[in-house]
């Protein structure tokens, strides 16, 4: 299991991360969002060692990393980086021997995930003559080549057609069902919510959210959309009858209303029969979308403390 | 499906990637084809200078053996060539002479030519004329021609040379001067590409990668090792081609002491390099795009420069204590010792000081160098200061 244990990191007064703590088990895949500047990055380069934490550590199987750990796993940079003039297989193979993988066993895995990634006919062509797409795909194939156990991949999916988030998707799922333990972190958020296992939604450098898609989904109030046969108005006869209901959208004949965490569903569809009759009682839980919304915005105090850190950790990024 | 990398085999991986990479890089042949190519041309150019000079086309007119006999003797005494032209008379030899199919003709006592004697021939031609006719005179005052013949021949003047190597040690000091200037093109050259290696891995951010998996000291010795065996390796083949090229065409003869020399400069380049490509990452770290490069490392390269022209002063100035100074201080010792030692000018004890010196220097260069590389290199963006990166070291991973 990968955690990360009360992580902190300040560039200059600025606090990029903040006591962030969260794991990842072997066969899942961690879905990391959050807004631009949340910490994200800086939490993936102090995993990778590429950055060193102010306090806190991150381990694996209970030992904290080191050098020998983490050549077990594979990265994907925010910031793109592959040798322009090598070729792809070539590069490929020498990550995957710096990573201590035998020239044999790297020749054959580069090789068999270029078939996967459809880029076989490009592997004998020079990084730099590939499109934006395909290098992005050779990168993601430079965070796999050597099958780490963990992958910890920043942004893997911005920029690729739908095609290439299949592809990438499909390759990922295969090494997550294989054993391995997967973070990415992304601004998509229904790719998230449809790859992902466990989702962590990081704010100013702390962790607000953090769990099954399903959990998260089901951890908001909760809300039904009604259809009641009845005159326009009828949602506030029903709000007066049903204590703590508020109604988010009033469409008329359609409705959708949130009830207080501990209030009876029954009760509320009695409420709305009697007002007449009911053509469509659903329980309607949030998108991933609608929860970050919910769980990011905040005061706005603590907004721009955050914006400050974006720009500081753009910055030190840049 | 993988086990832990030593250090030595990151290097090793590392060192392999820049050769092979770069060795296949049209640069690498196109630069050493010019070399060769200057290497030719300075080789030739004296001998295209000099066509002519001292090969001469000549007739004899009448019975003229004894004559052309005498010739050929002093020709070869004075190191002139000349060749004998058969004419039948003096009339087809004035023909030639004024065609300029030959240099001049012999007719009895006159010699006769174009437009002028050169002086090298006329002192050919008037010793062997005079020798011909001393012996036509003894004979004639009834001395027997033998003896005559024996006594004028045996009369040569033998040079006694003081300092018999003089000439061998002039031509090593060419060879070794020609070589500090490809040696100083070759420093200058492979430490760009250090340099521009470095900052290519940070502009790309491919560092980061290949950070996440082994030590930046490890990338750092595989950058240099790997660029500066391509150097030598250059430098070998410009040296040992350059050798053969000016042995074909006849500039020198190919012996033991003219090779040493070059051996010389490709030990001093090796040392050289790790001073000058050690400084060159370090500087090349702190920066992220290549459009910065040529302001850091502007003062790693003065210093070459500065090398370069003391290995000038020291050509001209042989015997000046500031060469004996220049050939020891590090580093510009590498670029000056292998042409006193060319020379055989540099007493044992200077060269070894002078060894242990460089070797001292890069062995504190390359400790500074890799602090500064690791403190600085995935330190994106601005130019990152000498103190910043010197106090930013990343701690190393236990």
């Amino acid at each position: 299991m990968l955690e990360l244990d009360r992580l902190s990191r300040r560039y200059g007064d600025v606090v990029a991360l903040d006591d962030l703590s969260f794991a990842v088990r072997p066969g899942q895949m961690y879905g990391f969002v959050g807004t631009n500047g949340a910490g994200k990055t800086t939490a993936m380069r102090i995993v990778l060692g590429v950055l060193e934490p102010h306090s806190g550590e991150v381990r694996w199987n209970e030992a904290p990393l080191n050098q020998d750990i983490r050549r077990e796993f594979g990265y994907m940079p925010e910031e793109r980086g592959l040798y322009p003039k090598m070729q792809v297989h070539e590069h490929l193979v020498y990550l995957a021997r710096l990573h201590g993988v035998s020239g044999i066993t790297a020749t054959k895995a580069a090789s068999d995930l270029l078939e996967a990634l459809a880029l076989s006919e490009r592997a004998s062509d020079r990084i730099e003559s590939l499109s934006l797409g395909n290098q992005q795909r050779v990168q993601l194939a430079a965070a796999l080549v050597h099958e780490p156990t963990v992958m910890v991949l920043d942004e893997p999916f911005s920029g690729l057609d739908p095609m290439g988030v299949d592809s990438m998707a499909a390759v990922l799922r295969a090494r997550v069902d294989a054993g391995a333990a997967v973070v990415f972190s992304s601004h998509q958020l229904e790719l998230v919510e449809r790859l992902c296992d466990a989702v962590g939604i990081i704010r100013a450098g702390r962790l607000v959210a953090d769990g099954t898609v399903d959990e998260l989904r089901g951890t908001g109030a909760p809300r039904y959309r009604l259809d009641v046969g009845a005159p326009p108005g009828w949602t506030a006869s029903l709000a007066d009858a049903v204590p703590g209901l508020s109604v988010v959208e009033d469409g008329g004949r359609t409705a959708l209303v949130e009830l207080p965490p501990s209030a009876d569903d029954q009760a509320l569809l009695d409420a709305a029969r009697a007002l007449g009759t009911v053509h469509q009682f659903t329980p309607v839980r949030p998108t991933l979308a609608e929860l970050f919304r919910s769980v990011v915005a905040e005061p706005a105090g603590a907004e721009r403390a955050g914006a400050e850190k974006a720009g500081a950790e753009k910055a030190e990024a840049a | 499906m993988s086990r832990p990398v030593s250090f030595r085999e990151a290097v090793t991986l590392v060192a392999r990637r820049e050769f092979g990479q770069r060795i296949r890089e049209r640069s690498f042949f196109i630069s050493l084809l010019i070399t060769l190519g200057i290497i030719a041309v300075v080789v030739l150019l004296p001998r295209f200078s000099d066509f002519g000079s001292d090969s001469y086309d000549v007739a004899l007119v009448g019975d003229s053996s004894a004559l052309e006999e005498a010739v050929s003797r002093q020709a070869s005494v004075a190191d002139v060539e000349v060749s004998f032209r058969s004419v039948s008379d003096a009339d087809e030899a004035e023909r030639a002479v004024r065609d300029g199919d030959i240099d001049a003709y012999v007719d009895g006592d006159s010699v006769v030519v174009d437009q002028s004697l050169d002086s090298s021939l006329r002192a050919v031609l008037e010793n062997a004329y005079s020798q011909v006719e001393g012996a036509r005179a003894l004979e004639s005052a009834g001395i027997d021609p033998a003896e005559v013949s024996a006594a004028l021949t045996s009369a040569t003047l033998e040079t006694v040379t003081l300092d018999p190597d003089a000439d061998e040690r002039e031509t090593r000091g060419a060879i070794a001067f020609f070589g500090t200037i490809v040696l100083f093109g070759q420093l200058i050259t492979y430490s760009m590409w250090v340099a521009m290696g470095v900052v290519e891995e940070k502009s790309s951010r491919v560092v980061e990668v290949i950070l996440a998996t082994i030590p930046a000291r490890a990338l750092l010795a595989g950058k240099i090792i790997g660029i500066g065996l391509l150097g030598l390796v250059q430098l070998a083949l410009i040296g040992g081609l350059g050798l053969v090229l000016a042995s074909a065409l006849g500039a020198l003869e190919l012996s033991g002491p003219m090779i040493t020399p070059v051996l010389t400069a490709l030990a001093w380049f090796v040392l050289g390099f790790a001073a000058y490509a050690s400084l060159s990452a370090a500087a090349a770290a702190r920066i992220s795009r290549q459009e910065d490069l040529q302001n850091v490392t502007t003062p790693v390269n003065t210093l070459m420069m500065v090398s370069y022209f003391g290995a000038f002063y020291v050509f001209l100035n042989q015997d000046s204590p500031v060469a004996g100074v220049l050939s020891i201080a590090p580093p510009f010792s590498a670029l000056i010792m292998p042409l006193r030692m060319a020379r055989g000018d540099a007493a044992g004890w200077e060269i070894a000081l002078a060894l242990a010196l460089m070797v001292a220097l890069i062995g504190v260069l390359v400790v500074l160098a890799a602090r500064i590389y690791e403190g600085a290199v995935l330190r994106m963006g601005a130019k990152v200061s000498m103190k910043d990166a010197w106090a930013a070291r990343r701690r190393v991973s236990p």
